[in-house]
């Protein structure tokens, strides 16, 4: 117990050593002194109000006017209801909603507007009633507003709409092109800004940062008439049909950014009006891009684009040293979304893509193997022509030379000179000392069969030894053996001797052969066997029958030959066929 | 077209001058290899002293994959010297010194290196530094003359029925004796096969086998290391401080031709 408590104070002790508070983020200055300004605050203590307008209040029968719903509330507080209670005789089309902050001096204020577009079927005074919205906790009362709906003949005022134009209406995916959005002087010519343009529409990417204000002279019904135009550019994400209206709130002298003015303009004056318009929607195709065509090198870039030669800083390099290559592209159309070619990636060379917007590169050589610049890969799609276009950085000539390594030491003193030489040796005047590969023998398959080679003669040698052994133990064996081919060899004598014709040899020829083929059976020299000794080896019925009969009349015509007057009879030579018979009897035998 | 049937029929007849037709193709295959490999060595020797460094390394290397020689080495070794990479030069050396262990100019010019670049040898253990001895080959026959030899002059009187004399025991004694030295030579052979250097400056040494594998440190040219295995294009090595994998194009092992 005593111990327990003990280890818990020293790492009670010890915790301030051990747990260590984390380093805090390093803000830099800039942003530091920007968070020390007080900020203005934004209005949540004011009450959630709302107003209800018909924009314009009076219409014609078919006309198109605008019911607006302005909360004081952030869009995402607002628990707008699916659909609104309305008139039988007013028709709903599209509708659209957007924030807006408004500075009022001291805070910021929050409205969300709704629009819906509406057009009358009928003639008459119609009301919508009040209803309420939740506005995260407290219910806000949306107030009634009313739409006089008049006959045809009179001229009320059109409702006020913004404008949309673009540049193109049949585009390739990803091919940017450029919206315009217009708003009309309001009465008297007064040009007011729009702020938070957006479009409604899926499929579509719009780019900001791009966009251009302008105030411009446009010829309303035959007379010159300022108007505010916003350019911005606008890319498709999805390929086929696709539908947007844009949007945006009307915001007096409030422009922001930098804005041309081309027309002679009136501004009014007093506090901006944040008013919700929205334009007539347009409808644009968007084809996918030939992908099987695609070139290497494609990053995305769409329109029409040059590049001018590339430059490299100097065309002679050291291993390691970085040089810049220079790439300039120019092109017809938005530059604003054009993607640099990417970093390839080769064994020889680094490659540094310089920062965007640079589209250059930063090349280190790795070897001094290299006798020019890697290509680099670069392609575009061009919608006018519907291809790719081969735009590759094409490889330049260069001078690698190696890094510098010493090939002399400088000399040193007695007592820090050191065994290592202190320069290179000069080259080998001659190959000298050849092998077959630098693999070693012990490593390759054939050398370990040839050890077995040695292993076989030896094993060889030392079968022969037994053989010989067993031999010396059974010399019948050999006798036989012996006897076998001392019997082949008399047998083709034999033949030969008949086929010539040669009778006393052949009788000379035959009596050997049985005296040959009996001889390891007593065991005895065979010249000294008789023919009696022959027809003992043969069995009963054959000695008294034909074959005893040939061996004594081969035996008795041998004999005969030795007779002072010898004569050759010519049917010694008609003994072939029985003497065979009993050489093969008598050949089984051995 | 008579005397080319008569050719034929003689080379179909006469075995012997089909053989010695076979045998002189042979030489004079042998004879083409090593004019082959003497051209490109003379071309080297030629593009160094004209300083152009990096064709004669590719020529010298041509000679080397032709026929590895040690002058043929050691010559690549300068030639990728003076190109500035010390790591091929040093593997260039130590294939010189692999082949011809009594090599003086390899010796020398890794000494010098190593003392420029400040990289050591590779260590080798005991069984190692004997194989230095001799060439590796020359162990190899060693071992096999000499256990064949022991074991001959033990067996041969006894299958020919000679007396065993006094000077065979002794010979079938010593032959022994040389077979069970040699025996740890090879082994050491074999052992330093796994040896390589580093090529390139700063490779990096990963803890996994692949170009995104965390970089446990960066390698000198020239730093020697043992090749334990290999998977795809990554071998794992063994340095003198740490293991890790290294990419296969940085590193070169003694015996890689």
């Amino acid at each position: 117990m005593r111990l327990s408590s003990l280890k818990f104070f020293l790492l009670l002790a010890l915790a301030p050593v051990c747990l260590r508070a984390q380093a805090p983020p390093q803000i830099p200055a800039a942003l530091q002194a920007q968070l020390q300004v007080a900020q203005a605050p934004v209005d949540v203590t004011s009450p959630v109000t709302a107003t209800a307008v018909f924009d314009p209040p009076v219409v014609r029968v078919g006309e198109k006017t605008f019911y607006r719903v302005t909360v004081s509330a952030t869009e995402s507080a607002i628990q707008w209801p699916e659909e609104i209670a309305a008139p039988v005789a007013l028709k709903f089309g599209a509708n659209a909603r957007g924030q807006i902050t408004q500075f009022l001096g001291n805070n910021f204020r929050v409205f969300t507007s709704f629009i819906y577009e509406i057009r009358p079927t009928a003639a008459g005074h119609f009301t919508m009633t009040n209803f309420t919205a939740n506005a995260s906790g407290p219910l806000v009362e949306i107030p009634a507003a009313s739409l006089d709906v008049v006959a045809d003949g009179a001229s009320p005022q059109a409702a006020r709409q913004l404008g949309l134009e673009i540049s193109a209406t049949n585009v390739f995916l990803g091919q940017p092109f450029r919206v315009r959005v217009t708003l009309p002087p309001g009465p008297g010519n007064e040009i007011e800004a729009l702020r938070e343009i957006q479009f409604n529409g899926d499929g579509l990417m719009t780019d900001k940062t791009a966009a251009r204000q302008s105030i411009e002279a446009v010829s309303v019904n035959g007379q010159l008439r300022p108007m505010f135009a916003c350019e911005m550019t606008v890319t498709p994400i999805a390929a086929g049909p696709l539908k947007f209206s844009a949007q945006g709130f009307t915001a007096g002298r409030e422009f922001s950014g930098p804005i041309s003015i081309h027309a002679p303009v009136s501004l009014s004056g007093g506090p901006a009006k944040y008013v919700l318009l929205v334009s007539e929607p347009v409808a644009i195709n968007v084809r996918p891009l030939p992908v099987e065509d695609e070139l290497p090198g494609f990053t995305g870039a769409i329109g029409k684009f040059f590049r001018n030669p590339p430059q490299l800083a100097t065309n002679r390099l050291r291993v390691g040293e970085p040089v810049a290559l220079k790439l300039t592209f120019h092109g017809e159309g938005e530059l604003t979304r054009f993607v640099p070619p990417a970093t390839p990636r080769t064994r020889d060379w680094q490659i540094i893509a310089d920062p965007p917007p640079a589209t250059s590169f930063t090349l280190i050589p790795l070897t001094d193997d290299v006798h020019e610049t890697p290509a680099i890969p670069f392609s575009y799609f061009d919608p006018a022509l519907a291809k790719f276009v081969d735009l590759t950085i094409p490889p330049l000539p260069v001078t690698v030379v190696g890094e510098s390594l010493p090939v002399q030491l400088p000399a040193l003193d007695e007592e820090t000179k050191s065994a290592a030489p202190v320069k290179l040796s000069a080259p080998a005047p001659a190959p000298g000392k050849t092998v077959a590969s630098l693999k070693p023998l012990q490593r390759r398959g054939w050398f370990v069969g040839l050890q077995l080679l040695p292993v076989a003669g030896f094993l060889a040698l030392w079968q022969w030894d037994r053989r010989r052994r067993f031999l010396e133990a059974h010399p019948e064996i050999v006798r036989r053996a012996q006897a076998r081919r001392a019997l082949r060899r008399k047998k083709r004598q034999l033949q030969s001797a008949f086929e010539t014709g040669d009778a006393p040899a052949f009788v000379r020829h035959a009596a050997d052969a049985l005296r040959i083929a009996v001889a390891p059976h007593y065991p005895a020299n065979p010249h000294a066997l008789v023919g009696g000794d022959v027809l003992a080896q043969l069995a009963d019925a054959e000695r008294n029958g034909r074959a005893g009969e040939t061996v004594k009349q081969v035996f008795a015509a041998a004999d005969a030959q030795f007779a002072v007057d010898a004569k050759v009879q010519a049917d010694w030579l008609a003994l072939k066929s029985e003497l065979d018979a009993v050489l093969l009897k008598l050949e089984e035998k051995l | 077209m008579s005397d080319l049937r008569f050719a034929i029929c003689g080379l179909r007849f006469c075995p012997w001058l089909r053989h010695s037709l076979v045998l002189a193709e042979f030489f004079l295959a042998v004879n083409i290899l090593n004019a082959a490999t003497n051209d490109f060595f003379a071309r080297g020797i030629d593009l160094s002293r004209a300083g152009q460094f990096p064709e004669a390394a590719a020529a010298f290397e041509n000679a080397a994959q032709r026929q590895p020689a040690a002058g043929t080495l050691v010559n690549l070794g300068l030639a990728e010297w003076q190109r500035g990479r010390a790591g091929a030069a040093i593997v260039a050396w130590e294939q010189a010194r692999w082949i011809d262990p009594f090599e003086p100019r390899a010796a020398a010019n890794l000494k010098f290196a190593r003392q420029v670049a400040q990289v050591d040898e590779p260590p080798l253990k005991w069984f190692e530094q004997e194989s230095t001895w001799l060439p590796p080959n020359a162990w190899v026959w060693l071992a096999g003359a000499s256990l064949w030899l022991a074991v001959g002059a033990l067996v041969l009187p006894g299958i020919f029925r000679r007396r065993k004399a006094g000077w065979q025991q002794t010979l079938a004694a010593l032959a022994f004796m040389v077979f069970l030295a040699s025996l740890t030579a090879n082994v050491g052979v074999v052992s330093r096969t796994q040896i390589g250097f580093v090529l390139k400056k700063n490779a990096p040494l990963r803890l996994t086998p692949t170009r995104a594998g965390e970089i446990i440190s960066t390698l000198t040219a020239g730093e020697p290391a043992r090749q334990l295995r290999a998977r795809g294009n990554f071998l794992f090595i063994r340095t003198t401080g740490e293991s890790g994998w290294i990419e296969s194009e940085d590193f070169r092992r003694l015996t890689d031709d």
